[in-house]
C-alpha cells in the first residue's frame, strides 16, 4: 500500500518535475555605450530556480550569426532565482538573449528583448 | 577552446554554406540576392522533421536539402530566363515572398505536452534535437565543419572535372557555350538546384544550433552578406567564399576592433574590393598563379 501511495505521489509530481524552466530578463544601461547591467530571474513551476550555472549570449534576429557577443557567466543575485550579468552588445535594437543552463538544471532558454538607451522592453511583433 | 571561439567558428561554418551557395550561382554567371530563402526553407523543413516528427538529424538534413533544392529549382525555372540584374531582382523578390510565406506559416503540434512548430512571426521554438542528444557546442562545431569539409571537397572535385570547366565556360560566355553544343539552361537549372540544397543544408544546421528560428532571420541582409562573402573571397576557387566569411566574421567581428562600426567598414571593404578586384581576392588569375607555383619542382 505504501509503495502504491509512493508511486501515486511520484506520478502526481512528474508534471512539475518535467516543467521546463522559464526566464525573465531586465537590463539597465550603464555609462558605457552598449553595455547593459542585466538581472535574470529563473523559475520553474512558479518557484525560483537557484544554484544554476547560467551562461548568457546574444544574437540579432535580423542579422543572425553576424554578431558574436562574447558569452558571459552570470553570478547569483540578491533574491532566490536571480542572477546578474553584464551584456556587451554591439548596437541597440532587437536582440535574442540566449541562456545556457548547466549544473542541476540543463536547458537552453531564449528571451527576445529590444535594447534602447533607457533599457529593455519586450519585442513587438506583428501577428 | 572557450565558448566564444566555438560560437564564432560555428557561425563561420554556417555562413560558409550560404556563401558557397551564392558562389555556385556566381560561377554559373548568375547573381542571386535570394539564397537566404533556401537557407530559411532548409531551417524550417529540418526543424519540422526533428521537432515535430522526431526524425534523426541526418534524415532531416537530407529532407531539408531536397526541399531547398526543389524550391530553388521551382523559382529558377521561370527566373533563369532573365539576365543580369533582372535575375538578381527576381531572386530578391522570390526570397521576400518566401520570408512573408514563413510569417504566415502556422503549423503546431503538441509534443510532450508543449505546442511546437512554426507560429508565424512568433517564430519556431523547440528545435532541440541536438541539445536533447547531449551534443555540446564543441561537438556541434565538429559536425558543422566536417560537413563543410565534405561539401568543399566535393565542390573542389567538381571544379576540376569536365563539368566544372563547362560551368565556368557557361558563366563566362553562355552564348559561346550554347554554340558549342552545351545545354546551358539545363546546366544552370542543375546548378541552381545544387545551390538551393547547399543553402538548405546550412539552414538546418543553423536551426539546430540555435534551437529557435523566426522569419526575420532570413531577410535580405543575410542574402547580401552571403553574396558579399563570395565576391570578397573570390570566384577562382571554392576556398574563396570561406575566405570571405573568415575576413568578416573571423577578423572584423572576432577581433572587435571596429565595434559598432564594423558594418560600415565591411561595406567599404566590399566597395573597394569590387573596384580593385571585381572577382575577389582569390580570383581565377591568382588561383592559376598559385597552382603553377605549387606544381613547380623545388
Amino acid at each position: 500500500m505504501r509503495v502504491l501511495a509512493f508511486l501515486l505521489l511520484g506520478c502526481l509530481a512528474l508534471p512539475a518535475l518535467a516543467q521546463r524552466p522559464e526566464a525573465a530578463l531586465e537590463c539597465r544601461p550603464t555609462p558605457t555605450d552598449f553595455i547593459f547591467d542585466c538581472t535574470i530571474h529563473l523559475s520553474r513551476g512558479g518557484k525560483p530556480l537557484s544554484g544554476v550555472e547560467v551562461t548568457v549570449g546574444a544574437d540579432m534576429p535580423s542579422m543572425p550569426m553576424a554578431h558574436n557577443v562574447k558569452p558571459a557567466q552570470a553570478r547569483p543575485g540578491d533574491r532566490p532565482g536571480d542572477y546578474r550579468v553584464m551584456l556587451d552588445l554591439e548596437m541597440l535594437g532587437d536582440w535574442t538573449v540566449k541562456l545556457r543552463l548547466a549544473g542541476p538544471v540543463r536547458d537552453l532558454l531564449r528571451v527576445d528583448l529590444n535594447f534602447d538607451e533607457k533599457g529593455t522592453r519586450p519585442v513587438r511583433r506583428r501577428r | 577552446m572557450d565558448a566564444h571561439a566555438i560560437g564564432v567558428l560555428t557561425n563561420i561554418g554556417l555562413f560558409a554554406f550560404l556563401a558557397l551557395s551564392a558562389y555556385l550561382l556566381l560561377v554559373a554567371g548568375e547573381l542571386s540576392f535570394g539564397q537566404q530563402a533556401f537557407f530559411g526553407i532548409g531551417a524550417y523543413a529540418g526543424g519540422i522533421a526533428t521537432a515535430l516528427y522526431g526524425w534523426p538529424l541526418p534524415l532531416a538534413l537530407l529532407a531539408a536539402m531536397a526541399a531547398g533544392g526543389l524550391a530553388q529549382l521551382l523559382i529558377a525555372l521561370p527566373t533563369l530566363r532573365l539576365k543580369g540584374l533582372y535575375f538578381a531582382m527576381a531572386t530578391l523578390a522570390a526570397a521576400e515572398m518566401v520570408r512573408i510565406g514563413l510569417e504566415l506559416l502556422h503549423f503546431r503540434r503538441m509534443v510532450e505536452g508543449e505546442a511546437v512548430g512554426p507560429d508565424g512571426t512568433q517564430g519556431f521554438r523547440g528545435i532541440r534535437w541536438v541539445f536533447e542528444q547531449g551534443i555540446e557546442p564543441g561537438g556541434y562545431l565538429l559536425i558543422v565543419w566536417s560537413l563543410l569539409a565534405v561539401v568543399m571537397a566535393a565542390l573542389a572535385w567538381v571544379e576540376r572535372s569536365r563539368l566544372g570547366v563547362t560551368l565556368r565556360g557557361v558563366g563566362e560566355d553562355p552564348e559561346l557555350a550554347a554554340a558549342l553544343g552545351i545545354r546551358v539552361d539545363r546546366l544552370k537549372l542543375g546548378t541552381a538546384t545544387a545551390a538551393g540544397a547547399l543553402a538548405a543544408l546550412g539552414g538546418v544546421l543553423f536551426a539546430h544550433a540555435n534551437t529557435y528560428i523566426e522569419p526575420r532571420n532570413f531577410d535580405i541582409m543575410l542574402g547580401v552578406h552571403s553574396l558579399a562573402y563570395a565576391l570578397i573571397g573570390g570566384l577562382g576557387t571554392v576556398v574563396g567564399p570561406l575566405l570571405g566569411v573568415l575576413l568578416d566574421i573571423g577578423v572584423l567581428e572576432g577581433s572587435r576592433i571596429f565595434h559598432g562600426y564594423r558594418m560600415i567598414v565591411f561595406g567599404g571593404l566590399v566597395a573597394l574590393l569590387l573596384i580593385w578586384r571585381p572577382r575577389g581576392l582569390l580570383d581565377e588569375r591568382v588561383v592559376h598563379w598559385l597552382g603553377r607555383r605549387l606544381k613547380k619542382p623545388g
